[in-house]
């Protein structure tokens, strides 16, 4: 598969959703333009340059390739980050943030000992600048940290 | 003088202890940023935006401007020492600084960046203090055609110096525009593209998907390379003074980089980064040996870092006078002045002259600060490049969590940030460009406000952008833009026909 083919298709599905939407919205007319009249030339527009680019792609030499892509790492950071996010609330800012590094620290092949103390020391640390500091509004977990 | 009164104001303003406290905490964190490779100017002041809510628009606004003055001097030390670019503006003082640090003479490179930063930092302000009042005249008498004329030519400008495919970065600008419609509509207050989201309602958040398509792609992207150790020359706390033969080579690029960064900063999308670029090209034109470059010049080091610092004051311009952003740093700091309750443009200096003239000033003692940030403690900054990725990334990835969250202690944001670190990867992986895409965002409001208030005025004609000369004049500026590309290609095309 050309390699901006899929990028020229996922974005002319954007545009032409986003047109859609404008229609919807109402489009006004150009002496009153009303709530739909950007988005839907917006989209219009972004739909004309996604078209460009998906004439371009058909010539391409250029092939579609994930190759270089580390999965597991980046399936473990990007699940993380989603994790902690939906934890955050109900396990409270420095039980999920010990979680969070210790995690990360042993997916960088750190030493179990090593990753633990080093997880407890910068949530803790976190929480001085953060919290007390800052005085950032961060959620408490069922213990009252 | 007005201007005179001005700066004696700001100075006042800025040497306050409190203002002086935030003004050195912003540089330190700046340089700190900016010596670490991985962690941009813009990512961190996203991050540091929501712990400035309590602190007053003052002081806030001087910390953040520091970090990213900071981060141009930070930048270097680590482009110098081991051939990677601590910061996106510091990737040509590889060559030559990166030369030198071989030849044993890092010593000198880092303290004629040092140098360089704070001459051709300190020029700009000065040029941004006086060219700063005579524009905000100018855009008081622009309405709502020239304001939406400019912001375009603005957005073309982005695109034109976008590094990749330019049509991509249209797409990007398209995008941006379209994300910048979600929420409220300013005019008839109909909500779109909000399905119901409570955390889309008041529109994207600019801090989480700057944090998104800045922090959290680039760590994602680093982890792919990472691996082997860096090589880091030993620690050159002495020895840091250029001799003499240094100066007199590096005194002219010094001075043309400050000129040429200065305008470029100015220019929506060109920024620091080209601005070294086209200061290192320069100098290898001037030079008697161009073949020499690379192998340890120092002009191939004072001007590009002359020029990326003179780029950071003059992007203040366009922000402070009319309250458009020059570049994404500059984007976030437009966000930072609305959350404190200030409109940038024209009007600021009337409104807030503790803050206009407070960021301008702060920025001559920012850079005093820097140089002896840089020049005595730089084996502070050479330690901490020894503490491995692979230990620093996961602190990267917790800041981004803390920052998107709590600008307005919402998990929602947290997942905006989290969508758009992973489209951010992609974008990387496929080379479409973050930065068309973030400033459309940001000024996208403002142009459709100005659109639609446009053609109410002139009872729905186009004609209203072409028949007021200033207008117009943005226009055919952006239609060049937008044409020079293709013309450039077709021209070529003709040159290789005719070489057949």
């Amino acid at each position: 598969m050309p390699r901006d083919l899929v990028g020229g298709l996922f974005w002319l599905a954007v545009a032409i959703f986003a047109a859609s939407q404008g229609v919807t919205l109402k489009l006004g007319s150009l002496s009153r333009p009303g709530p739909g009249f950007f988005p839907f030339w917006g989209g219009v527009i972004l739909g004309l340059f996604s078209l460009a680019l998906l004439a371009r792609s058909l010539g391409q030499a250029e092939r579609l390739s994930l190759a270089g892509i580390r999965w597991p790492m980046f399936l473990l950071v990007v699940g993380a980050l989603l994790g902690y996010l939906l934890a955050l609330e109900s396990l409270g800012f420095v039980i999920i943030t010990v979680l969070f590094l210790l995690i990360l620290f042993r997916a960088a092949g750190r030493r179990w000992l090593f990753s633990a103390a080093l997880s407890l020391v910068a949530a803790g640390l976190a929480h001085v600048i953060f919290r007390v500091w800052l005085k950032t509004q961060l959620p408490v977990g069922p213990l009252g940290f | 003088m007005e201007i005179f009164q001005g700066v004696l104001y700001g100075f006042q303003v800025a040497l306050q202890p409190i203002n002086l406290l935030y003004c050195f905490l912003g540089v330190f964190i700046g340089t700190l940023v900016g010596v670490l490779p991985g962690l941009g100017p813009a990512a961190a002041i996203a991050l540091l935006l929501p712990s400035t809510f309590a602190v007053s628009p003052v002081s806030a606004i001087i910390m953040l401007a520091g970090i990213y003055y900071g981060a141009m001097y930070g930048g270097s030390t680590t482009s110098i020492l081991v051939n990677i670019p601590g910061e996106a503006a510091s990737v040509v003082t590889c060559m030559d600084g990166y030369a030198m640090a071989r030849q044993g003479r890092a010593g000198p490179a880092l303290g004629m960046a040092a140098f360089a930063s704070f001459i051709a930092g300190t020029l700009s302000i000065v040029a941004l203090t006086f060219l700063a009042p005579l524009l905000v005249r100018v855009g008081l008498s622009f309405g709502p055609p020239e304001y939406f004329a400019l912001m375009l030519l603005g957005i073309t400008l982005v695109t034109y110096f976008a590094r990749g495919s330019m049509l991509k970065a249209l797409m990007m600008a398209g995008v941006g525009l379209l994300l910048g419609t979600v929420g409220a509509d300013t005019i008839s207050g109909r909500q779109r593209f909000v399905f119901g989201i409570q955390t889309l309602a008041d529109g994207v958040g600019r801090v989480p998907v700057i944090m998104g398509l800045f922090g959290v792609s680039e760590v994602l992207l680093n982890l792919e390379q990472i691996g082997g150790t860096r090589e880091i020359f030993a620690a050159p706390t002495r020895g840091l003074l250029p001799n003499r033969e240094d100066w007199r080579r590096s005194t002219i690029p010094i001075l043309r980089g400050s000129v040429l960064g200065f305008f470029l900063g100015i220019l929506p999308g060109a920024g620091a980064i080209i601005a070294s670029f086209a200061a290192y090209a320069v100098e290898k034109r001037a030079s008697k040996h161009p073949e020499r470059f690379g192998t340890g010049m120092i002009e191939g080091v004072a001007g590009p870092e002359a020029a990326n610092n003179a780029a950071a004051g003059g992007a203040f311009i366009p922000l402070l006078t009319l309250g458009i952003p020059a570049n994404a740093v500059m984007a976030i700091l437009l966000g930072a002045l609305m959350i404190h309750g200030l409109q940038p443009g024209p009007l600021l200096v009337k409104q807030a002259p503790d803050v206009f003239w407070g960021i301008i000033t702060s920025m001559y003692v920012g850079n005093v600060m820097l140089l002896i940030l840089n020049l005595p403690l730089i084996g502070l900054w050479v330690g901490l490049l020894k503490v491995p990725y692979q230990l620093l990334f996961p602190f990267i990835l917790l800041f981004c969590l803390i920052g998107s969250y709590s600008v307005s202690n919402n998990v929602g944001d947290g997942i905006v940030m989290w969508v758009f670190g992973i489209l951010g990867y992609l974008m990387k992986k496929f080379d479409y460009e973050g930065a068309p895409l973030i400033l459309a965002m940001v000024i996208g409001p403002m142009m459709e406000e100005t659109l639609r208030q446009s053609l109410i005025l002139s009872a729905g004609s186009f004609a209203i952008f072409v028949s007021r000369p200033i207008s117009a004049g943005f226009l055919v500026a952006a239609v060049v833009l937008l044409m020079l590309p293709l013309v450039r290609r077709r021209a070529a095309a003709l040159r290789t026909a005719d070489a057949e």
